[in-house]
């Protein structure tokens, strides 16, 4: 299949405007720039593209929302917070692809009415931070961005704001509250960013990757877009393999490719042939599937439906050495650290449960250990203010539900028999 | 129209609001923590939890908004689960020294897990530590007990303005603290304490000296500090003062107060009170008996007005006192010593302000509701920092900021840079000149309406400079003025707050004027701050050298003959001496006497060195007071008076509002008003009061302005301006105007009076807790006159104008202008006024302070 997202990130100048603009970059700009606005947002709408960030959500819709929100300034941000554990597929774009993101960006923001950009930059990619710059200086050189796009009476500026390494500043409003100044932490929805985002006025926020695919739908249009991938999912999709397979990294493949291919084609299967224990196929946050429920179409629409969900598509293979007790522990420690603190549940929850964790990890489990994590997971799930305080629980649902044996050997044993 | 059905009941609401709200309307209650009607929304604690149809999650209540036809349910076993498991979370952490925690009895965690929470806890890993924090003297912060609700954080933030706390770190390891570190950096408001739902932050100058459940007594009161008059609860245990909190719902202050109404109101157990009347003997002040002391005052007084006529006796009244005390004193003045010559500390700014513009727009014309300033589009300050002066209208403004008002400060206003749009900071003196660039602009924008001809005549024969000019003499850029003007001429709603520093100078008159067009070119309305809980009181009740109670002139015969016949005494028709009069004349040795009521000019008035020579020279001085004060010092008799709390009275805000000032603790001794129905007794002045409220009696039937007015209708809230009364028309005979006066540029460093927040006039220094916070002044001085002398904070400095010099600690000031230096007036023996001459302004009267050089240079370390 032809990369659109990776394209040409092989040459060691990729992120060069020369070479992007040699590979045929920025022509999509150009066209978009000659079309009416609505019209940009009509084709996006069209070709079925929704949202990379994790939850799916139809990018046509949002900008729509957006853009007829009458106040202005609006603003358009993107989220490069890229923070879920497992997660870097947004980081080949950001620096090998940079110029695609801004290509991208600068349409969104001509499509929805955005003179200001913002890319809200995970803390932990410096070199990102660098490249970024410099690709944006390149397109503020050459008259892509700035006050006169192409020469025309289009505005947009952009610029990178970098993170201080909080995972829940990836949550959109979350990462509005930081962008402003203020302590990461998500605000109360509704009102929706598209309405009282940024600066409390109209705001899309869409990730790294679905901007990404902005300028190949404008250049070829969406019907050829929607060719691309699942029916009611369309378009090509990062998936980022990590864990005991022989080749991890980022593929480019097609929307709704079988989990199993994807391990067992891709990334060449599990490493040293050793035998696969569980995945986790869209992040730490997605509910982990045993070896016999990795048939399923890794998309939006169809993932909930065998149990799981798409994420940020970052696939976590486990082997058979692996003590999922201690992965589950160390999920809600990440959690546990990350929680931002607003609400009760979350905050208190995950901390209670990694302690708990903890314990029956280093062989100091109790008899009524596991009905008392699955107790306080019930208690947060569905009560937390924003859906870390879920997924923390979820966690510890799923993977008791499928690897419950486990946990009570660790209890009744006193420890890990794996680590022994 | 909205239908919502809760728990099966359809309730009607005009407007969306949230499911909580639209509960509480319908009595039904949805247990909350992190809530509070006066913060803005948050939806952290996850409590108030309920079920709506078609959502497939439980919803908070706080947050979600109803919509027509929503069916909520706020109890099911899903939600009591929800609950039960909310709070387990919030105890897992949580030390449970309910035993030792102030705040048992009225904490809202422990009400709720009483009713909603777990019988048992099943934590089993460590709690969390955080030792509690007494670095500051007046807050002690407790983290392991605090619910991370933000409440704390939202009103020092949303509400007060001053952002001094936020929280730290991340999740669980969550805390408040201030930006400060251990002490605050604050204006130490104490609303925080105030809404800290648990016993997380808490008053350490109350700690274990208090328990809810052990409170004999609430009494509804007005604090005793300034104008404004915010509403108080004084909690009152075995017959003494256990703690002041305020209530939300209740006055206008609505559950905020300023860091003196909640702390600094203990001055009243100050064991410095005076406990027995004392007399002047053999040079020393001696006790004596109530009844040796009522006689000397008596007898020496008739002795005196019998020498040298009513006109060689003089009284002060008091803005601290209550409206029956200055309605009484004014009276013994008038009937028992045939004076006009009283006059109160109002005559600083307040009482001559006033009266100026209400010559100009009619009696009342400041008598302008204190919430009514939040609701303005623009706001235009001067001549102080209403954040110091007024905290609680301070407050008003930083509101109407964030709701986008026009905010423009002229001059030092520190508690307002956040919240201005524009700061004008003209050169020092040059504020009127200013205020003409600014009238002059407007006059541009705005067509007269031809409504005042008088006004209009003397506005067109103003010969106004042009804003270039202007900007020149203050030193401003012109387009600054011409945009502060802009801003308050395209709004509809506009309020101008007059502090004192524009009128006390010796042209303050004109900067009055200024004020009144701009106000009456922009239809706008007028506040004057103010620095005492009843100046207004003062002027209401006659306690003015040529006003008689209800602000009506005693020159007018028909009102004088009117007072008369009901005092059944004569009295004298000329006006008497104001404020600055009075001390002049008795240095001239014309007046030879002075009954001086709650007031301490020897150390309040400007040039104070010579107040208290001039006051010294009197034959006779009667102090009335509760402490022995500068001035009780050098007097011949001292009577000493109840406190605040300890009588009942009213108060007179400045609004206008009289609100009701009731007794908490009863103390042995007399309030203002029996002590002089004593002495009026055996004047012969007939004064058969047996309370306060007898004294309301007959003031009313005194004043046309309270004709009919009784404790019920200031109790019910509704003695409101014009109250029952006829307030008197504008008369504008003729409008005086000073001349402009333009201190030249000479480099110099001028003193100037800084109006502190933390302290008030000499009554905050016998407050522990203000001295806590704030125990000695300091000279402010810009960071170029810091830079230029190589001092910094903490340094001492000798300060020095032509009337003396003091040593003082400085301390940088980034707001001050490069060529003011500060000084408060609070402490004993280091008041900026022992250093400042004045000028009296011909119209108002009032002290001009202005053009005081001063030279500093580094002093020895005290
Ligand atoms: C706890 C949390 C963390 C998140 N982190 C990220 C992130 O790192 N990057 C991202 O793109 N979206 C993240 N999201 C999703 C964003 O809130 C948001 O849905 C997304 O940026 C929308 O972009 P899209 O429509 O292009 O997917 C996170 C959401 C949550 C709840
Ligand atoms: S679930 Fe609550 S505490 Fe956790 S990250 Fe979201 S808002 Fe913060
Ligand atoms: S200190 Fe009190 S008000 Fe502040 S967050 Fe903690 S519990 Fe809430
Ligand atoms: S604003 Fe004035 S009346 Fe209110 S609490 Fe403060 S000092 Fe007292
Ligand atoms: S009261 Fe609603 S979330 Fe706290």
């Amino acid at each position: 299949m032809e990369t659109i997202l990776l394209k040409n990130i092989e040459n060691p100048n990729s992120a060069d405007i020369d070479e992007y603009i040699k590979a045929g970059g920025y022509r999509s700009l150009q066209k978009a720039i000659e079309m009416q606005p609505k019209a940009i947002i009509d084709e996006v709408k069209k070709s079925g593209l929704r949202g990379r960030g994790g939850a799916g959500f139809p990018t046509g819709m949002k900008w729509t929302f957006a853009s007829s929100d009458p106040k202005t300034p609006r603003y358009l941000l993107c989220n490069a917070d890229e923070g879920e554990p497992g997660t870097f597929k947004d980081r080949p774009i950001l620096e090998k692809n940079p110029h695609l993101l801004i290509e991208g960006m600068a349409i969104a923001g001509y499509a929805i009415g955005a003179e200001y950009g913002y890319i809200y930059l995970r803390g932990e990619y410096p070199g990102a931070k660098d490249i970024l710059d410099t690709a944006i200086r390149q397109a503020y050189d050459r008259g892509l961005l700035g006050d006169n796009i192409l020469g025309r009476a289009v505005r947009f500026h952009l610029s990178v704001h970098q993170g201080a390494g909080a995972y829940i500043c990836g949550e959109e409003t979350a990462l509005i509250e930081s962008l402003e100044g203020e302590r990461g932490q998500p605000r109360i929805k509704p009102p929706f960013p598209v309405n009282v985002g940024a600066w409390s006025k109209p705001t899309v926020i869409n990730n790294v990757e679905t901007l990404s695919n902005i300028p190949y739908i404008i250049e070829t249009g969406a019907e050829a877009y929607s060719k691309i991938g699942s029916r009611d999912c369309p378009g090509p999709k990062l998936y980022c393999v990590s864990g005991h397979v022989e080749r991890p990294g980022v593929y480019e493949l097609p929307m709704g490719i079988n989990l199993r291919d994807i391990i067992y084609t891709h990334a060449g299967g599990i490493r040293g042939g050793e035998k696969l224990k569980a995945v986790i196929p869209g992040g730490v946050s997605t509910p982990i599937l045993p070896p016999d429920k990795i048939d399923c179409p890794m998309d939006f629409v169809n993932m909930p439906k065998h149990g799981s969900m798409l994420g940020s598509g970052a696939v976590m293979v486990f082997d058979d050495t692996v003590c999922l007790v201690k992965v589950c522990y160390r999920a809600l420690r990440f959690f546990d650290h990350e929680s931002c603190g607003k609400c009760t549940p979350c905050r208190e929850g995950t901390g209670w449960l990694s302690n708990i964790l903890g314990r029956i990890e280093h062989g100091k489990g109790r008899d009524g250990d596991i009905e008392l994590l699955l107790d306080v997971a019930g208690n947060m799930l569905g009560k937390t203010f924003c859906p870390l305080g879920d997924g923390a629980a979820s966690v510890v649902q799923n993977f008791i539900r499928h690897f419950r044996p486990e946990f009570e050997g660790h209890i009744r044993d006193a420890g890990c028999r794996l680590q022994n | 129209m909205i239908t919502v059905t809760i728990n099966g009941k359809d309730i009607k609401l005009e407007k969306p609001v949230t499911i909580l709200e639209a509960a509480r309307t319908a009595g039904i209650e949805i247990p909350t923590l992190c809530y509070h009607e006066s913060l803005e929304l948050y939806g952290g604690c996850r409590l108030c939890l309920v079920e709506v149809e078609k959502m497939p999650k439980l919803q908070t209540a706080c947050t979600l908004y109803v919509t027509d036809g929503m069916v909520v349910r706020t109890e099911s076993e899903q939600i009591a689960d929800a609950r039960r498991g909310i709070l387990e979370f919030l105890l897992i952490n949580h030390p449970l020294d309910c035993p030792y925690c102030d705040k048992a009895g009225e904490c809202d965690l422990q009400d709720l897990v009483e009713k909603y929470g777990p019988t048992a806890g099943r934590f089993a890993e460590g709690k969390r530590k955080h030792p509690e924090s007494f670095d500051d003297p007046i807050i002690v912060r407790n983290m392991e007990r605090c619910v991370m609700c933000t409440r704390c954080v939202r009103m020092c933030d949303g509400v007060q303005g001053d952002s001094a706390i936020a929280v730290t770190n991340r999740g669980s390891h969550s805390f408040i603290e201030p930006f400060s570190g251990g002490r605050y950096n604050c204006e130490y408001c104490g609303n925080c304490l105030t809404v800290c739902p648990v016993g997380a932050i808490m008053s350490r100058l109350h700690r274990h000296s208090y328990r809810a459940w052990l409170v004999e007594t609430e009494v509804n009161t007005v604090c005793s500090y300034c104008g404004v008059g915010c509403s108080m609860v004084i909690q009152v245990r075995n017959n003494s003062i256990n703690r002041v909190v305020p209530r939300f719902g209740l006055g206008i202050n609505n559950g905020l107060l300023c860091v003196r109404g909640r702390f600094g109101y203990d001055y009243v157990g100050n064991e410095q009170r005076i406990k027995s009347p004392l007399v002047k003997k053999g040079g020393k002040l001696e006790p004596v008996t109530w009844n040796e002391a009522f006689n000397t005052v008596a007898d020496r007084l008739k002795a005196l007005r019998e020498r040298y006529g009513g006109s060689a006796l003089a009284g002060i009244a008091s803005g601290r006192c209550t409206n029956e005390e200055n309605y009484v004193f004014q009276k013994l003045m008038r009937c028992g010593l045939g004076t006009n010559n009283i006059d109160s500390s109002a005559r600083l700014g307040y009482s001559g302000a006033q009266r100026y513009l209400e010559n100009i727009f009619g009696q009342g014309v400041t008598a302008n509701p204190i919430y009514g300033i939040a609701n303005s589009e623009a706001i235009l300050i001067v001549g102080g920092d209403p954040t110091a002066i007024n905290p609680i209208l301070g407050l008003q403004i930083r509101t109407a900021s964030r709701n986008g008002a026009r905010v423009i400060t002229i001059g030092y206003a520190p508690g307002l840079e956040r919240f201005n749009s524009i700061g004008l900071k003209p050169r020092i003196f040059t504020e009127g000149i200013l205020l003409s660039g600014i009238l002059c602009e407007i006059l541009k924008i705005k067509p007269f309406t031809g409504e005042n001809q008088t006004l209009e005549s003397v506005i067109k024969g103003l010969s106004l400079r042009p804003a270039r000019e202007i900007a020149e003499i203050c030193r401003l850029a012109e387009d600054d003025i011409r945009k502060a003007a802009e801003a308050i001429c395209n709004v509809s709603s506009i309020s101008i707050v007059i502090g004192q520093d524009i009128i006390q100078r010796s042209n303050g008159n004109r900067n009055l004027f200024m004020l009144s067009s701009i106000g009456y070119m922009l239809n706008a309305r007028m506040t004057l701050l103010s620095e005492r809980p009843n100046e207004q009181g003062t002027i209401d009740m006659g306690c003015l050298p040529d006003m008689l109670p209800g602000g009506r002139p005693l020159e007018i015969e028909t009102f004088r003959k009117r007072y008369e016949g009901l005092a059944g005494t004569e009295i004298p028709s000329g006006p008497g001496l104001t404020l600055m009069e009075m001390v002049e004349a008795a240095e001239a040795g014309q007046i030879k006497a002075m009954y001086i009521m709650g007031e301490n000019p020897v150390f309040n008035l400007p040039d104070s060195n010579a107040v208290k020579k001039a006051l010294g020279s009197l034959e006779f001085l009667v102090v009335q007071d509760i402490f022995l004060s500068e001035t009780a010092k050098i007097a011949d008799v001292v009577l000493p008076a109840l406190a605040w709390s300890e009588k009942e009275g009213t108060y007179t805000n400045l609004e206008r509002r009289m609100q009701h000032v009731r007794r908490a603790v009863d103390i042995q001794g007399m309030e203002d008003w029996r002590i002089i129905s004593e002495i009026g007794k055996r004047l012969e002045v007939s004064m058969p009061y047996n309370s306060s409220e007898d004294i309301m009696a007959e003031m009313v039937r005194v004043s046309p302005l309270h004709t009919g007015l009784t404790y019920e209708d200031v109790d019910k809230g509704n003695a409101l301006w014009p109250y029952k009364g006829e307030p008197l028309r504008a008369e504008m005979p003729s409008l005086s105007l000073s001349d402009e006066n333009i201190i030249a540029d000479k480099g110099k460093l001028y003193l100037m009076v800084r109006r502190p927040l933390f302290h008030s006039g000499t009554l905050s220094r016998r407050s522990y807790a203000l001295n806590n916070i704030c125990s000695e002044p300091y000279l402010r001085i810009s960071r170029a006159v810091a830079e230029r002398l190589s001092v910094k904070d903490g340094d001492v400095l000798k300060v020095s104008t032509v009337k003396g010099s003091l040593q003082v600690k400085t301390k940088v000031d980034i707001s001050l202008n490069d060529s003011a230096v500060l000084l408060t007036n609070n402490f004993e023996g280091m008041g900026a006024f022992s250093l400042l001459g004045y000028k009296l302004d011909p119209v108002t009267k009032a002290p001009g302070i202005e053009g005081t050089e001063v030279t500093i240079e580094k002093g020895k370390p005290r």
